[in-house]
């Protein structure tokens, strides 16, 4: 009886030896696997972060307006064109905008050449 | 016995699958050591950029004068110092070159040379190059901040490692600031510029530029470029636009009761034996409104004198003024002003803005604390999530509501009229101080010009200044040179371009263009 336990036993741990040696080396090799694709992303991250700078430095403020105006046309005062909804006309009312409502725009008014007595101290 | 080895085998079974690291690939090196450095919109204003440093291991060379050649060739390196350090025994490791890119790296593995060696490391890319050069600053060749925000934030660039850092700045208004700041200069031929940018309400400064700058991304400056902060860490006599101060107090004491009060200009004050000028344009008698907004010196001298020494000294100090402006920009100025004998003519002089040096970034933030409703604000350059951060109560409200006026009165009527920009309510006051020379005289017609404006007026949010060294006039502005001809326009430039992208809404109804088109 203690025969066929110790060899039930031996066998047991046999068996047990083979599963946790498998076991074991496939995580090992999940692990090398694992560590393969962390380098990877790292790399990939690597590559993602020298793309975004290559990205704003192409999509800077400085050649966006470059290109905007050498190949669009525009121009930088556009602000005089922008108003709030508030301000436009009601359907049906006059049409002239404004309604002859006066301009402050203080551009205007201030004269081209410089007077003697607004030397703009 | 029997008992033994199954416990040996337990043992190490418990060893293998519990105790055991399996944990046995190599982690991937991390070579990243400072933390991106974005804008308040996430746009980069510097990284990390993966790079390798390249070693040799000389006594594996067959021929050391060809691999030197080759390295030289491939890299860029001074061949004889490869050649010397190749031969010399001492050193079995010789540093060939840092930071090279993957395209160096490329030639190099292409020679096919033993004994060579890669370390991963990080060199540090500014995208928007000189741009935002003085505030953000740069490192040295091992990735230590040396200027700028890189130093100022060394520890916060460290701990976040791998992340980033949010700054105050606002790329879109640094760039547009730059470019106006650089028209200007260019235009009117200045010695140096600057500006800044900052929110009244919470001290966030947007922008900031000083020119001369420089390119972070090379590592020396070529000629003409300077690495100085000069509205950080240089200061200035600021000349007429100190009077904001000077009115600011006569409305907080009651020494000025009414803006309609008259003062006898004329052409010559008698302070002492001290004769002060007056320009030649100024009428006999102007309104205490008019003194500010035309920017008479003797009108504003009488008004500081109303106050004197003693409480002028404190309305400065309480401002902030008489002290370094502390920011998370390491470089910063000590003001200069007068010591014990801050008398009578110190006080007169110091009412319009001669006699007392300060920092531009200092002085922008005590104008900031006047118009915001009066409360102190401490600039900073790191993104606030709050939208108020105004401290503590240093001028009254009403005072405050008063100079907001006074500010637009100056743009409307005054020496401020070429900042003004239709819709957007912009107050502000022009300066043009004489420049001292190096013996302590000032040097004749030399002007220091400069406009703080601030929009919408009367319900502050962003103040923008702009300051010319030694700018000259042109046949556009008549040969005049005062700041009312070359900042004050800078400054309404500026503010009609941010100001939409800002959200400040435009109040002015559409107005209807030559084209037609409104």
């Amino acid at each position: 009886m203690v025969r066929i336990l110790n060899f039930f036993c031996v066998a047991l741990m046999g068996l047990s030896i083979l599963a946790l040696y498998h076991v074991s080396e496939k995580t090992r090799v999940a692990h090398m696997q694992l560590s393969q694709v962390k380098l990877e992303i790292a790399r990939e991250h690597g590559a993602i972060g020298v793309l975004e700078t290559e990205w704003q430095h192409v999509a800077s403020p400085e050649r966006i307006q470059q290109l905007a105006q050498s190949r669009l046309g525009m121009a930088d005062d556009a602000s005089a064109q922008l108003s709030s909804f508030d301000q436009l006309p009601r359907r049906g009312a006059d049409q002239a905008p404004l309604n002859n409502t006066p301009v402050h725009n203080a551009s205007v008014q201030v004269p081209a050449t410089p007077a003697a007595s607004d030397p703009g101290m | 016995m029997c008992v033994a080895a199954f416990a040996l085998v337990g043992i190490r079974l418990v060893d293998v699958t519990l105790l055991k690291s399996l944990d046995t690939g190599r982690a991937p090196a991390q070579t990243l050591a400072r933390a991106d450095l974005t804008d308040r919109n996430g746009e980069l204003l510097a990284r990390d950029l993966p790079v390798n440093d390249l070693y040799a291991r000389p006594a594996t060379f067959w021929d050391k004068r060809q691999a030197a050649h080759d390295l030289a060739q491939a890299t860029g390196a001074e061949e004889q110092r490869l050649l010397a350090a190749f031969d010399n025994a001492k050193h079995p490791y010789v540093l060939v070159a840092r930071q090279i890119t993957p395209d160096t790296q490329a030639k190099v593995m292409h020679l096919g040379l033993p004994g060579l060696e890669f370390q991963p490391g990080g060199k540090r890319y500014y995208p928007d190059g000189r741009i935002a050069a003085q505030v953000v600053g740069m490192t040295d060749p091992d990735n230590n901040g040396i200027s700028g925000l890189e130093l100022g934030l060394e520890k916060q660039i460290r701990a976040a490692a791998g992340g980033k850092v949010v700054t105050s700045v606002d790329m879109r208004v640094q760039y547009i600031l730059q470019h106006e700041v650089e028209t200007a200069r260019q235009t009117f031929s200045a010695r140096a510029a600057g500006g800044i940018v900052m929110d009244v309400n919470t001290g966030e400064v947007l922008a900031m530029v000083s020119l001369p700058d420089f390119d972070p991304n090379q590592r020396h400056e070529s000629d003409g470029d300077s690495s100085r902060n000069i509205v950080a860490q240089d200061v200035y006599e600021l000349g007429s636009v100190f009077k904001i101060f000077t009115f600011s107090l006569a409305l907080e004491d009651r020494t000025l009761k009414s803006l309609d009060e008259v003062f006898q200009i004329g052409q010559v004050f008698h302070l002492g034996k001290f004769p002060i000028h007056e320009a030649e344009h100024m009428p006999a008698t102007l309104p205490a409104r008019d003194v500010l907004a035309q920017s008479s010196n003797i009108g504003s001298l009488q008004i500081a004198l109303r106050s004197g020494p003693v409480r002028q000294h404190a309305f400065l100090a309480n401002l902030g003024l008489l002290k370094p402006v502390k920011t998370e920009l390491p470089e910063t100025a000590r003001p200069l002003y007068p010591g014990a004998d801050w008398g009578q003519i110190q006080t007169a002089t110091i009412g319009f803005g001669q006699g007392i040096s300060v920092a531009p970034l200092s002085f922008v933030a005590a104008a900031a604390s006047v118009v915001n409703g009066g409360r102190r604000i401490t600039p900073t350059f790191l993104k606030q999530s709050a939208t108020d951060l105004r401290g503590e109560q240093v001028i009254k409200q009403d005072t405050s509501l008063q100079m907001r006026d006074l500010l637009r009165y100056v743009v409307t009527n005054g020496s401020g009229k070429r900042a003004d920009v239709p819709g957007y309510d912009v107050g502000g006051k022009t300066g043009s101080a004489q420049v001292p020379g190096p013996h302590g005289r000032y040097i004749p017609h030399a002007l220091r010009t400069s406009f703080c404006g601030v929009f919408p007026v009367h319900d502050p949010r962003y103040l923008v200044f702009i300051l010319l060294d030694q700018p000259h006039g042109t046949k556009q502005t008549a040969g005049f040179a005062l700041a009312g001809w070359t900042a004050a326009p800078a400054v309404g430039r500026v503010i009609q371009r941010i100001a939409p992208l800002l959200g400040v809404p435009n109040m002015a109804p559409p107005t209807k263009l030559a084209s037609g088109g409104t």
